[in-house]
């Protein structure tokens, strides 16, 4: 278990100070896969490395596995080797000098938690045929391929059965294809071992596919905290909204109490709490929630042209001009709409999200 | 294609001529320029005699020791400053530079009026302390030099290891502290581990480096009867009576530039196998810089024990007995003789010959290695030139040609073939020397400069219609500008302290000022040699000083890579 109060970092520059991080507070729950997911320079890293004790926070508290890792009112800072955690780096961060062996055996040897001599091999082989690498053990660690190394890098973390894995961006370096594949083995692993889990990514399919659990950060701080299809469905702010997958922004403004006007016509769709009347919102639907007909929009209020066409296989996006205002929507691969036509153009009301 | 031959050409004369002379001169015996047959004698009297083998061991004990002091200094220091939050580092490391720059005879000088057992300040102190009849310490055997000639090789051994901690990936060390590993065990079991490529690769260069010095070997050496080869090779060419014998100085030369030639070969084996080891992070983190904690002051301690012996304690020194009638300890009388006119009195000694001189080779020096430098960089990493890898190569062999053998070598062309190459005795002799010597160190800095400026650059300089040689002076040159007017400066202060290849190439004529000091400790003129020494660490802190203020914006002023 994680838990962190008011976490605050800041850094000072010639430029003066730079606020890393606004104030964080996260709770991770034993077993929980957490992800943080935001855009580069949003605090994630940073974060995951104050819960590591590689960087000391200014200011919060910081609790793992029950005990207090971090708190500068009361004059607690544990060093990173005495905290409970695994780590897997970027980079991978293989000690080129050592074999696969020697590697994943060196926490057991060296580390925290040192276990008697002859239990080391055992430990080390079964953290190996986890990450299926059984076999290699006596490879120089430089030879293995990228997503080898990080798999080593990754039983290294796991050999001492830390309370916490901290993952930083572990697939980043990898190819595509071989990414989406670790991505399936990595969540099998992390259940298998049942490991209290903090996944940093800026990659939002990584995100929502490993998290039990995903915190959108922005500019130092936690934006929005939710399951992986809710912060899909119900994104809590622009920045989400805008971050986490594709999505259509209309400028819009608010003319009643449940009635919002913009290019497309007065629509009737409740506005957030707080927003008065008058004032300018924007309107939000994704592109697979928009529904084309290609009957020529006679029965349909509202008629557009199609200007763009994306295909992609098992999908197409189309870009649709509504009276100079273009909308995109994403279609299945086979439908068939060719660019110029004239379609009928529906959105379900529900499917629209407004946003101050 | 022209004129990347032409340079090739001049290259491989300017480090081949010297070299074949080495060979030349320890194949005939006799006076430079009297031809005879080619023979073996100097080989067959130098090799039987057994006293060649004592020098050769001495001179093995004396490098290794060096390489020794060096290290022990160097790589704590080298984690200290790149990894921890060791206080002071920015002025560290400019002391450091300062020490580069402050010439080794210097420094020796001061530890022997320090250490020495007759007149030495520890020595007269703890004589009138404990009464002992025998002096407490002294300098004149081995260890001595080793000691001081390993002090004055930290900083160069310092910048090299930097160079290799800093393309390590910081997260291999944040590994091992995730991993519950302490600081102590990681740095002895990850960070030394990994850079041990690049610490066996400075070992054989300072080693190299070692085999190769003078000044130490000769300013405590010779006293002391502790012979190693570079002082057999001085004195053979420059015996203090009698005609200098070029044909035994090749002889003992020989055995050196093999020694150095095979050694730089390692060298460059063990430096392309450290590359290996060098792994590039995704993005630029900065880590986090390892908090020593209350271990914070013993690190600064070390770091300043250090500076210690390779500044303050022989700047202090110099001071000391500059400022005195003669040299004693502190007291309240030996306070009240202060005064200044040691240095009043040092162009009672000296013309200003020297002076000039100097300024002549601090400026033409670099300007001429630059010159080459940057010609020879852009044809290596710009070019497609299809002998641009050998190039590089020739251009890096001074680095193993000990400067010594450089110098005799080249005295030997001046002396027998004076009608084509009339320089023997002038200051362009020693100019050409250091130029060459340097020209392996401007080399190595243009090319990293050169590889930083992307090629799309001056192609796109290209497409839009400008020539080659336009393309190279406004596009190429104002980007480079900045590193290399860091290396001019350096080269420059490099040519202004070097004093082996100006005393191999001395006569009366073309003295220097580094050459004046040794002539005055030659002639036991100590005190005028603290005045005149205090004047040219006071010019170096100067220059270094000034630079770092005023142009830190055109780069970092200092050896580089």
């Amino acid at each position: 278990m994680i838990r962190i109060r008011g976490l605050k970092k800041w850094f000072d520059s010639r430029r003066g100070r730079v606020e890393a991080l606004r104030g964080i507070d996260l709770e991770v729950a034993e077993k929980e896969f957490c992800v943080l997911l935001g855009p580069s320079g949003c605090g994630k890293t940073t974060t995951l490395r104050c819960v590591a004790g590689l960087e000391k926070p200014d200011a919060g508290e910081l609790e793992i596995a029950g005990t207090i890792a971090n708190s500068p009112t009361r004059r607690i800072y544990v060093p990173t080797e005495k905290r409970d955690i695994g780590m897997v780096f970027q980079s991978s961060a293989i000690w080129p000098h050592m074999n696969v062996f020697q590697n994943v055996a060196f926490p057991l040897i060296r580390g925290r938690k040192q276990i008697a001599k002859d239990l080391v091999a055992e430990k080390v082989h079964h953290a190996l045929r986890l990450v299926q690498l059984d076999g290699l053990e006596d490879r120089p660690a430089t030879d293995l391929s990228g997503g080898q190394q990080q798999r080593v890098a990754m039983a290294r973390a796991m050999v001492t059965e830390p309370k916490i894995l901290l993952m930083d961006e572990p697939l980043s370096n990898l190819d595509a294809r071989l990414r989406e594949q670790m991505r399936v083995e990595l969540k099998k692993i992390t259940k298998a071992v049942g490991v209290t889990t903090l996944y940093v990514t800026h990659d939002q399919a990584e995100a929502l596919s490993l998290g039990d659990k995903v915190c959108v950060m922005y500019n130092g701080e936690i934006l929005q905290t939710a399951p992986p299809h809710e912060v899909y469905a119900k994104p809590n702010s622009l920045f989400v909204a805008q971050f986490v997958g594709e999505m259509n922004f209309i400028k819009g403004h608010v003319t009643g109490p449940s009635q919002v006007e913009c290019p497309l016509g007065t629509l009737p769709i409740p506005v957030p709490l707080g927003v008065s009347v008058a004032s300018s919102v924007t309107l939000a639907v994704r592109p697979e929630h928009v529904k084309l007909n290609c009957a020529d929009g006679l029965l349909d209020s509202l008629s557009g042209a199609i200007t763009s066409k994306n295909y992609l296989g098992d999908a197409q996006i189309l870009e649709v001009n509504i009276n100079g205002l273009s909308l995109l929507v994403k279609l299945p691969g086979d439908s068939e709409f060719s660019i110029g036509q004239k379609a009928g153009v529906m959105i379900p009301l529900d499917r629209w999200h407004v946003y101050p | 294609m022209l004129f990347a031959g032409g340079l090739m050409a001049l290259l491989l004369f300017m480090v081949g001529v010297p070299l074949l002379m080495v060979v030349l001169m320890s194949l005939r015996t006799g006076f430079p320029g009297e031809g005879g047959p080619l023979t073996l004698a100097n080989f067959i009297a130098v090799y039987s005699a057994p006293g060649t083998y004592k020098v050769l061991l001495n001179t093995l004990l004396f490098a290794s020791g060096t390489v020794l002091v060096a290290l022990v200094f160097a790589v704590p220091l080298v984690w200290l400053l790149t990894r921890t939050d060791l206080p002071l580092k920015g002025t560290i490391y400019v002391l450091m530079t300062v020490g580069i720059l402050i010439p080794v005879f210097l420094r020796t000088i001061a530890w022997i009026l320090l250490l020495s057992p007759r007149i030495g300040l520890v020595n007269q102190w703890a004589t009138q302390l404990f009464g002992l009849d025998h002096p407490l310490i002294s300098l004149y055997n081995i260890p001595g030099m080793a000691f001081i000639q390993g002090v004055s090789f930290v900083p160069s051994a310092f910048f090299m290891l930097a160079a290799a901690y800093r393309t390590m990936d910081p997260s291999l060390e944040e590994a091992a502290y995730t991993a519950g590993v302490s600081k102590f065990q990681t740095f002895l079991r990850i960070n030394v581990p990994i850079t041990l490529p690049a610490i066996a690769g400075v070992m054989v260069y300072l080693f190299m480096s070692a085999i190769a010095v003078f000044e130490v070997p000769a300013i405590i050496g010779f006293p002391a009867r502790i012979l190693v080869l570079s002082a057999l090779i001085f004195t053979s060419t420059n015996p203090p009576a009698g005609l200098p014998d070029y044909g035994l100085a090749g002889a003992y030369g020989a055995v050196m530039l093999v020694a150095g030639l095979s050694l730089a070969f390692f060298y460059v084996r063990l430096v392309q196998h450290g590359k290996k080891y060098t792994v590039i992070t995704g993005r630029g983190y900065r880590p986090r810089q390892i908090s020593l904690g209350r271990w914070k002051w013993a690190a600064l301690a070390f770091a300043m024990l250090y500076l210690s012996m390779e500044v303050f304690i022989p700047f202090l020194v110099l001071v000391w007995a500059s400022l005195l009638p003669h040299l004693q300890l502190p007291s309240a009388e030996a306070f009240s003789q202060i005064s200044l006119s040691n240095y009043e009195t040092i162009f009672d000694y000296v013309n200003a010959l020297p002076f000039i001189n100097t300024a002549i080779l601090m400026f033409a020096v670099p300007t001429a290695t630059m010159f080459l430098s940057v010609l020879v960089s852009w044809l290596v990493v710009r070019t497609q030139v299809s002998f641009r890898g050998s190039l590089d190569t020739i251009a890096f062999l001074p680095h193993a040609i000990p400067s010594i053998l450089l110098a005799v070598g080249l005295g030997y062309l001046g002396l027998a073939y004076r009608n084509f190459f009339p320089v023997y005795g002038t200051i362009a002799i020693i100019a050409i020397a250091h130029t060459i010597t340097w020209i392996a160190y401007g080399t190595r800095t243009t090319n990293g400069v050169m590889i930083q400026v992307h090629r799309e650059l001056e192609e796109a300089g290209k497409v839009s219609g400008a020539s080659t040689p336009r393309v190279l002076g406004r596009i190429v040159l104002p980007l480079v500008a900045a590193g290399i007017f860091n290396s001019w400066i350096w080269i420059s202060m490099l040519s202004y302290r070097e004093v082996t290849m100006a005393l191999a190439l001395g006569t009366r004529k073309n003295l220097v000022v580094s050459t004046i000091v040794w002539q005055f400790w030659g002639n036991g003129w100590v005190l005028q040699v603290a005045a005149l020494g205090v004047v040219l660490v006071l010019f170096v802190v100067l220059v270094v000083g000034a630079l770092k203020i005023g142009f830190s914006r055109l780069g970092e002023v200092g050896p580089g890579s």
